[in-house]
């Protein structure tokens, strides 16, 4: 039996740790609420207390509510998308074929790309001047003049989620491979047994059992879109006007493009709440023996 | 160790335990927390300041013993130049060390920004017209005519434009790097084999337009430089309104553009009808590409920084001789002139040692004898400031190649600043992804207007009361 007087000191073991998180997560985010509650102008001398006014100007200005719309859709467009694309290519690398050790750590390349750089590559595929995708389509002769994909609102939206959510896959592509790889062959086989095809297997042996990573995959990937920002920055930098400018953007905008720091602390709030929102309204959404199963 | 003394141990941490509690432990914890919060307020720098004034006053910075080291940060553009330019300069002046650090123009201002706010050792920069206030007002640059009286000199020697730019509140920042004005340009060749005069109006851009999508083919005569993120693409826009003989502001820096029937009102209008209703408008991202796509023979006309023209004109491009420059088109042939100068940081100011090495360096680089702006002339055809240049031999023989320099005169004697304030670059950035959503008909002109004008007033209310 253990002496309960050698286990009573969690807290001091825990002290030295708990010093780094308040210095890097309770400090930035007090700090974050301070600025969101003055005005810090950088080129004003003064830095008053304004309460939330910060607030009420950030959630009135004609940008928010299309950054808010945008950075909704370019959500729930890129991560279900994500999940999808990710759950064939890790069902893909658990096929056994000629050539799988090569595919494999392939696809995981776009993961050790940062994220700008990846924005950067994507811009010399969607370029409307000298863009490969272009070069591509007039050599089939299937477009005759070039498309100019980033300069216009509603193809720009499409490129930087194609952007985003080829940096996105192979991340997700290998919590769905290691939950698929849980799945015992048994069941498979039984069901080809009973005649089951391969979408009748997909849809009452696969997905039922990794329901659970495919949960987590997706409450991952909306945070991944809710604070997207490299992609878009490097590709479109938010335009053209305001069609891509998504809320993480936005934060970026208002304290180094328009020096504020007071809205940009209270967007970032906003941003952390909108998030944790999200997140509990899809967590509530899922039946809760799902997640305790897994 | 024995027994007793185990058990002595034992009831000291105990004891510690137990004078520390988890309650305890919390509010402690929370307490440092907000008290180092605290500690690094911005408020709390006053205090700080105020405590360690006499201090900072008493201590005197001893001389270094090495050469001084100079950060200079640029936009990058011709970077070998410049540090050809800097190699000549430390060769003269062995006691001075440069460090050239080089940002994308688009991404200039947001970095110059996080190397201020950041502390980061800057010493003398590339600054510009619309964000000297922006700076000057925050702190992050020196007035020169402060420190070094002998700056005004140059003030006579300077095109009035251009001075004023340099100028904040009566008092000379910089000397000029660059000088330019916004001008319309266009294919003279193409434009002669189709019988279309040099347009003198936007509507008869209009008409070269239709006439040379009828008659020569081409899809998009008029090609814009089009990326909301490059400062220029609002003075672009400034430059034609002025052409027209509008104005954005009055004397009490009221917005008049969105006013109804303004000249900003009426041009957006058109440059929406020229790329939507009309489709004649081509896109490209910089300056650099619209020469590119001129030479292509596709795009007749376009309007950009007047030093592209030499690019346009001058080999290895492609259709190089045929193009010209003609005054704005409008009622006023007007434009913007701007100018773009070496700036000193406050940081460099506060230090005697590193103020004086940098005041050399602007000097050397900025005025002088001209040598240096006298060099990009010649070899880049880059505008400049200094009136003097005007009449030089070597400018005048190295210009004439790619421009009519009487036409290049007559426009720049009608050139126009444009208004810069506090506000002026933040306003900028705000207004031109509108300016895009206008000439793109993503949005209605007076929404565009409204909205620009709306935010302008918002600025002037908070900084000027």
């Amino acid at each position: 039996m253990r002496d309960k007087k050698y286990a009573r000191y969690p807290i001091e073991w825990l002290f030295p740790v708990l010093i780094l998180v308040i210095l890097f997560t309770v400090f930035p985010v007090g700090y974050a609420i301070y600025n969101s509650l003055h005005r810090i102008l950088l080129v004003l001398p003064t830095t008053p207390f304004i309460g939330l006014k910060n607030y009420i100007e950030v959630l009135t200005s004609i940008y928010f509510k299309e950054a808010i719309l945008n950075t909704l859709l370019f959500t729930v467009t890129t991560a279900p998308a994500t999940v999808i694309i990710s759950l064939g290519i890790a069902r893909l690398l658990l096929t056994k074929f000629y050539g799988r050790a090569i595919l494999r750590p392939v696809v995981l390349i776009p993961w050790a790309i940062p994220g700008s750089v990846a924005g950067i590559l994507w811009l010399w595929i969607f370029h409307g001047q000298w863009g490969l995708l272009n070069g591509f389509l007039l050599k089939l002769g299937i477009i005759k003049n070039y498309i100019p994909w980033l300069m216009d609102a509603r193809l720009a939206k499409f490129c930087v989620s194609v952007a985003h959510i080829w940096t996105q896959v192979p991340f997700a592509s290998i919590l769905l491979m290691a939950a698929l790889t849980t799945i015992p062959k048994d069941i498979y086989e039984a069901a080809e047994v009973d005649g089951a095809g391969a979408f009748r297997r997909l849809f009452s042996i696969t997905i039922p059992q990794i329901k659970g990573m495919i949960i987590i995959t997706l409450i991952y990937e909306c945070i991944m879109g809710l604070t997207s920002y490299d992609v878009v920055y490097s590709m479109t930098a938010g335009g053209p006007g305001g069609a891509t400018t998504l809320l993480s953007y936005f934060i970026w905008a208002e304290a180094f493009k328009l020096l504020s720091f007071g809205r940009g602390a209270a967007l970032g709030v906003i941003m952390a709440v909108i998030t944790f929102a999200l997140i509990m309204a899809i967590l509530k959404a899922i039946p809760t023996d799902i997640l305790v199963k897994e | 160790m024995d027994e007793k003394e185990k058990k002595e141990r034992l009831e000291a941490l105990e004891s510690l335990h137990r004078k520390v509690s988890r309650r305890d432990f919390i509010k402690g914890a929370v307490g440092t927390a907000a008290g180092a919060g605290l500690l690094l307020t911005p408020g709390m720098n006053h205090l700080y300041a105020q405590l360690f004034k006499k201090k900072k006053k008493k201590k005197k910075k001893a001389a270094p013993e090495g050469p001084i080291n100079l950060e200079f940060v640029v936009w990058q553009y011709s970077l070998e130049t410049i540090q050809d330019n800097i190699d000549k300069f430390t060769a003269a002046h062995p006691d001075i060390r440069i460090n050239l650090t080089g940002y994308p123009w688009p991404t200039y201002h947001d970095t110059l920004v996080l190397r201020f706010k950041g502390k980061t050792l800057t010493d003398i920069i590339y600054n510009g017209e619309d964000w000297l206030p922006e700076w000057a007002a925050a702190g992050w640059v020196a007035p020169l005519e402060d420190y070094f009286p002998d700056i005004k000199q140059y003030k006579d020697k300077t095109a009035n434009y251009a001075l004023a730019d340099m100028t904040y509140k009566g008092k000379l920042y910089g000397l000029s790097y660059y000088a330019d004005l916004i001008t319309f340009q266009f294919n003279e060749k193409i434009l002669t084999d189709n019988g279309i005069d040099p347009p003198d109006s936007w509507d008869a851009v209009l008409d070269a337009c239709l006439k040379l999508k009828k008659d020569a083919k081409i899809a998009k005569p008029f090609i814009y430089e089009y990326d909301q993120n490059l400062p220029n693409f609002y003075s672009a826009y400034v430059s034609q309104v002025y052409g027209r003989g509008g104005d954005f502001f009055d004397d009490d820096l009221n917005p008049v553009f969105a006013d109804s029937g303004s000249e900003a009102i009426k041009h957006m209008q058109f440059l929406q009808d020229l790329k939507v209703k009309h489709g004649l408008l081509a896109y490209s991202p910089h300056e650099s590409k619209v020469n590119i796509a001129m030479n292509t023979g596709q795009h007749a006309m376009t309007v950009m920084f007047n030093y592209m023209l030499a690019a346009m004109n001058l080999p290895p491009s492609r259709l190089a001789g045929q193009f010209n420059m003609t005054l704005m088109p409008g009622s006023s042939h007007a434009c913007l002139g701007f100018a773009k100068f070496y700036c000193m940081t406050q940081q460099a100011a506060e230090d005697e040692y590193r103020r004086e090495a940098a005041w050399k360096f602007i000097e050397a680089f900025g005025g002088g004898d001209y040598r240096i702006a006298k060099r990009r002339a010649v070899e880049k055809g880059l505008g400049f400031a200094a009136l003097p240049l005007m009449d030089d031999p070597d400018v005048i023989a190295a210009w004439k190649v790619w421009i009519d320099m009487n036409k290049f005169k007559e426009q720049a004697t009608l050139a126009r600043n444009g208004t810069q304030t506090e506000w002026t670059g933040m306003w900028s950035e705000f207004f031109r992804p509108l300016i895009a959503k206008g000439i793109n008909g993503d949005a209605s002109v007076s929404e565009v207007m409204d909205q620009g004008a709306e935010k302008w007033i918002e600025y002037k209310k908070l900084l000027m009361g």
